[in-house]
């Protein structure tokens, strides 16, 4: 790229941060269940878009970023898989203190209302939903644990998930 | 928006969570996610927040994680077995005695043992030699024997909250039945309804050990605040759970707190409290388990409501209450 269109290249990607960013760190803290995790990956999927050799191939800018951001989580479920059959598993990404009375009575307080929510739920939705949010099992796991088809595993995760965000007072949160 | 349209919208974000959590997702997903994102802001928004509750429920910390897979990722939701009410009310018999009393019984070894008592519908508070300070529930017993190098307080029966001063060099002790509580710097209450035994932390830490499994020490569990600790003594199992420290006091506040428990340990409890004694006629009633609060001034509109929840019948026979199954064809 000569710099007319480097600088033109700059300002597109500029625009797609500024009217995509939102939805890509949604995108990446639902396939990661940690938004700082997704705010890095972010970061580098933007950097991969600044330096891409191949933009005539690219029809569209905003599906190329998902494809890499996506691609990128990948990477980081792998590595983090890799990481937690070689060390401690890392439950928390961010460090909190849990000796902290503050995060204690929020976190109690918060399993106490999701325990309620649960209780109201079928067995088999509620089930689900602990083995894949709670546990970290993957859907194919659940699926076969249960022995229901991947689909309807995700149908129960994801009925139970509406239900407990109705259910959970988002006020306990900090 | 209406709280309907919410609710379906919050549905809709969930169903797109959990199909964009499928790594391998096509890229036509992301694309159709995205448009739906682009209809309405509030769109986007739903999804965030389901995510961001996923993510917490994700890094819930070690003790509520364990407590919710325990009771809701098991194949058969196993109950546990329930305690005999006859060993559960006869502890309440037992205390139907009047005051509050202090009496003093000698130890073979000299050491001095002090007994503290209450009466029903009595709560009793006070502050042990040691700074220690006890808040005795109604019908309940303790014994309180203090050496020189341990602090020990036998719960016999009922329930008793404390608030201990700490001393490294000499450990707070308590046991009930088969359970032993060991203090780490804390505030705790002791349930225990025969044999039956909860441990609720509301500060510090606890070491918590059956008595009878003492030679391994894989038994000893320890339980921060926030966490209750129920002894089965049919299973020999603690199982934890969760509880505020306002639930697990209430009791100081003229209120009953249960969760999730048997009904004879609930009546055996209120017993503690209630002018007229409750007695269960059928056992098959014990299973039924329940959670709630009952106010210790309104005992009787409480047995009276209990029909509309529970399938039984209640009756006054010779000044006690009687609960019997409903099922049964009336004798």
């Amino acid at each position: 790229m000569n710099s007319v269109t480097l600088s033109m290249h700059v300002s597109d990607i500029e625009k797609l941060f500024r009217e995509q960013n939102r939805a890509l760190i949604a995108f990446l803290q639902c396939r990661l269940n940690s938004l700082s995790d997704a705010q890095e990956v972010a970061q580098e999927a933007y950097l991969r878009m600044l330096t891409m050799d191949n933009r005539d191939e690219v029809d569209s800018l905003r599906g190329y970023l998902f494809k890499i951001a996506g691609n990128l989580a990948i990477d980081r479920l792998r590595k983090r898989k890799v990481r937690s059959e070689f060390a401690v598993v890392q439950a928390q990404d961010e460090p909190v203190d849990e000796d902290s009375p503050v995060h204690h009575v929020v976190a109690v307080e918060q399993a106490l209302s999701v325990r309620r929510a649960l209780s109201e739920l079928p067995a088999k939705t509620a089930r689900a939903f602990v083995m894949h949010v709670i546990e970290g099992r993957d859907f194919s796991h659940v699926a076969q644990t249960m022995k229901l088809s991947e689909r309807m595993v995700r149908y129960h995760v994801a009925h139970a998930l509406a239900h407990c965000r109705a259910h959970v007072d988002e006020t306990e949160v900090p | 928006m209406t709280n309907k349209q919410q609710d379906h919208t919050m549905q809709v974000a969930a169903q797109w969570w959990a199909k964009l959590r499928e790594p391998h997702a096509g890229d036509d997903v992301v694309e159709q996610w995205l448009a739906w994102t682009s209809e309405d802001e509030r769109h986007l928004q739903a999804f965030e927040q389901v995510s961001a509750l996923a993510e917490r429920l994700g890094t819930l910390d070690p003790m509520s994680r364990h407590a919710l897979l325990r009771d809701f990722a098991r194949p058969t939701p196993a109950r546990q077995r329930w305690l005999p009410l006859a060993a559960a009310a006869s502890i309440a018999v037992a205390m139907l005695c009047g005051v509050f009393y202090v009496a003093w019984m000698q130890r073979a070894a000299g050491v001095a043992a002090q007994v503290y008592q209450s009466g029903v519908a009595q709560n009793r508070d006070f502050i042990l030699p040691d700074g220690t300070k006890v808040a005795l529930g109604a019908a309940s017993s303790l014994r309180v024997t203090y050496g020189s190098d341990e602090r020990d307080v036998e719960v016999r029966g009922g329930e008793a909250y404390f608030e201990v001063v700490h001393d490294r060099r000499r450990p707070f002790v308590v046991t009930a039945g088969n359970v032993t509580v060991r203090d780490i710097g804390t505030a705790f209450d002791v349930r225990r309804t025969g044999e039956r035994v909860t441990v609720a932390v509301t500060q510090g830490r606890v070491a918590i050990a059956d008595r009878h499994a003492q030679a391994n020490p894989h038994d000893t569990l320890e339980a921060r605040a926030g966490q209750r600790v129920s002894y089965d003594p049919d299973a020999s199992s603690m199982t934890v759970d969760l509880i505020t420290p306002a639930q697990a006091t209430a009791w100081r506040s003229d209120r009953l707190e249960f969760i999730d428990e048997p009904l004879s340990v609930v009546i055996a409890n209120l017993n503690r409290y209630a002018s007229k004694p409750v007695h269960v006629a059928d056992t098959d009633l014990n299973v039924l388990s329940y959670t709630g609060t009952i106010r210790t001034d309104a005992i009787d509109s409480w047995v009276e409501a209990l029909p509309e929840v529970f399938p039984l019948r209640v009756s006054t026979q010779a000044g006690q209450v009687v609960l019997s199954d409903a099922r049964h064809t009336q004798r």
